[in-house]
C-alpha cells in the first residue's frame, strides 16, 4: 500500500495559463504540498487535460510521474462545474447533492461508494470523476490524511486529499 | 537592463515618463501647473497613479518669451530637489537641452536628462558622464531648438531618425555615460510634419530593432490633431491608438500627460505581445 492524493484538474493551475496575481493560490499551495508530501516516485491516474496539470505540479515540487509498482498515487478530478448561476456550466440543481455525496466518500473513504458513481451524471454535472471511479480500489485499506482543501472559489468543486495506509 | 539614473528596470518593463510642466504656456495644460504648488501636487498625483518617471520642464518646446538659462534654472533646481526629497522611488527626467541647467539638475537630484532638441548643446553629454545619469537621444532633423518645422523633408524619414539618434548615442558613449542609460527617441513632430510622424509611428519597429530602448512622446501632438481634426483637449483617442502601434512594436517609455489611460493601453498592448502576464485570467480556466 502507498500513499494517495487528490487534486483538481483546474487548468489555472498551469503555468502557461500564468497571470500577475494568481487567482488559484490557496487552491495551488494546497495542491503543490499534497504532491510533495507523495515522495519523488509519484504515479497520475488522469485524463488527458489532468495529465498536464499533474505533470505540472509534479515539475513544481521536483518529481516526475513514473510507472514504479513502489510509487505513490496522484489522481486529478473534481466535483461538479455547474454549482451556481455563475458557474462555467451554469446551475444544475442536482450538482449541489452529488457534490455532498462525492465529498463525504472521499472523506471517509468510502471506496465502494466512489467505485460506483453514477458517471452518466457525473457527466451531465460537468463532474471530472472517471480518474477517482477508476482507482477507488486504492482507497481501500487506506485512512484519510487530510482533506487540505474543499471549496468552489469558480463555481467548481474542487478538493486536495491524503490518504496513507492504516497504521 | 535600463539604468536611469539611481533607478534600475528590467528589459520587459515598460515606463510611463509623467509630464510636469513648470511653465505658464505649455500647449496642453496651458500653465496649469506654473505654481510650484501645483506642479508638485501634479507629482504627487502622477506618482499614485504609478508612473516611474516624471519629466519636469521649464521652456515649453513652441516658440514664445526667450527663457535664458537662469530663468530656466529657476523654475526647474529647486524644484527636482524638493521632487527627489519627497518622492525617492521616482526617476526625476528634466527636459532641456543646456548643459548648464542639465549640471544644475543633476547636481539637485535630476536621474535623466531629456535633450528634446537633439544634441544642439554639445556638452550636454558631458554633463549626463559626469554625474551618472541617463540621457534621451532624439531627432529633430537638425533644427534649432524651439523652432516649428518649415517644409522639412526626407529621403527617408526613419532612417535619418535612426542615424542621427544612433550618432547621438555614440557621442554619449564617446563622452562616458553608461551603455545601458542611453533612450532614443524619434521625436514625433520635432522637425516633422504630421506625415512624417506618421511613418514614424508605422515604422517604429525598425527603430526598436536597433537594440536601443526607444521613448515616444506623443501625447495630444498635433500629429494626432490634424489626423483626426481635433483640437488640444480632444486627442486622447488618438494618442491612445498611436500609443498602442508604438507598444505593439516595443517602445519602452511612454511620456504623457495621461498616466492611467496611458498605462492601461500599454499595458493590454504589452500583454496580446506576450511580454506581460494578464492581471488575472480565471473564465474558462476553473
Amino acid at each position: 500500500m502507498t500513499r494517495v492524493a487528490l487534486v483538481p484538474g483546474c487548468l489555472a493551475l498551469l503555468p502557461e495559463y500564468a497571470s500577475l496575481d494568481d487567482p488559484v493560490e490557496e487552491l495551488r499551495a494546497a495542491c503543490l504540498a499534497a504532491v510533495a508530501w507523495l515522495g519523488e516516485e509519484v504515479r497520475v491516474v488522469a485524463g488527458a487535460q489532468g495529465t498536464r496539470v499533474a505533470s505540472a505540479l509534479l515539475a513544481a515540487v521536483g518529481s516526475a510521474p513514473v510507472s514504479g509498482a513502489e510509487a505513490a498515487y496522484l489522481i486529478v478530478g473534481n466535483g461538479s462545474a455547474r454549482r451556481s448561476e455563475k458557474a462555467p456550466g451554469h446551475l444544475d440543481p442536482r450538482a449541489a447533492e452529488f457534490d455532498e455525496m462525492l465529498g463525504r466518500s472521499l472523506a471517509t473513504p468510502d471506496a465502494d461508494a466512489l467505485g460506483g458513481l453514477d458517471r452518466a451524471l457525473a457527466a451531465e454535472l460537468w463532474a471530472d470523476v472517471d480518474p477517482i471511479a477508476v482507482s477507488a480500489d486504492l482507497l481501500r485499506g487506506v485512512d484519510t490524511v487530510a482533506i487540505d482543501y474543499d471549496a468552489d472559489p469558480y463555481g467548481v468543486r474542487y478538493w486536495v486529499a491524503r490518504w496513507a495506509p492504516r497504521a | 537592463m535600463l539604468r536611469l539614473g539611481r533607478h534600475e528596470f528590467g528589459d520587459d518593463e515598460a515606463l510611463m515618463m509623467a509630464i510636469v510642466n513648470r511653465t505658464p504656456d505649455s500647449f496642453f495644460d496651458k500653465g496649469a501647473t506654473w505654481a510650484e504648488d501645483a506642479a508638485f501636487e501634479r507629482v504627487r498625483l502622477v506618482a499614485s497613479q504609478g508612473a516611474e518617471i516624471v519629466d519636469i520642464g521649464g521652456i515649453k518646446a513652441a516658440p514664445g518669451a526667450e527663457i535664458d538659462a537662469a530663468e530656466e534654472k529657476a523654475r526647474v533646481v529647486d524644484f527636482v530637489a524638493r521632487v527627489r526629497e519627497e518622492f525617492p522611488e521616482l526617476v526625476i527626467s528634466v527636459d532641456t537641452w543646456r548643459a548648464e541647467v542639465g549640471d544644475a539638475v543633476c547636481a539637485a537630484g535630476a536621474d535623466l536628462i531629456n535633450d528634446a532638441w537633439g544634441g544642439a548643446d554639445p556638452e550636454l553629454v558631458d554633463v549626463a558622464a559626469a554625474h551618472g545619469a541617463a540621457i534621451v537621444c532624439t531627432h529633430t532633423g537638425g533644427v534649432t531648438p524651439r523652432t516649428r518645422p518649415y517644409r522639412i523633408e526626407y529621403d527617408d524619414v526613419v532612417r535619418d531618425a535612426i542615424d542621427s539618434t544612433l550618432g547621438y548615442a555614440q557621442r554619449a558613449l564617446d563622452a562616458g555615460v553608461a551603455k545601458d542609460s542611453i533612450v532614443i527617441d524619434p521625436a514625433h513632430d520635432f522637425g516633422k510634419n504630421t506625415f512624417h510622424s506618421l511613418e514614424i509611428t508605422r515604422r517604429l519597429g525598425e527603430m526598436v530593432e536597433t537594440g536601443w530602448p526607444v521613448l515616444v512622446s506623443l501625447s495630444n501632438k498635433d500629429f494626432v490633431g490634424e489626423t483626426l481634426d481635433q483640437p488640444v483637449g480632444e486627442r486622447l483617442l488618438g494618442t491612445l491608438a498611436a500609443t498602442s502601434v508604438c507598444a505593439l512594436a516595443g517602445a519602452r517609455i511612454y511620456r504623457v500627460h495621461q498616466v492611467p489611460e496611458t498605462r492601461q493601453t500599454v499595458d493590454m498592448v504589452w500583454t496580446i505581445a506576450g511580454r506581460r502576464r494578464p492581471k488575472r485570467a480565471i473564465r474558462g480556466l476553473q
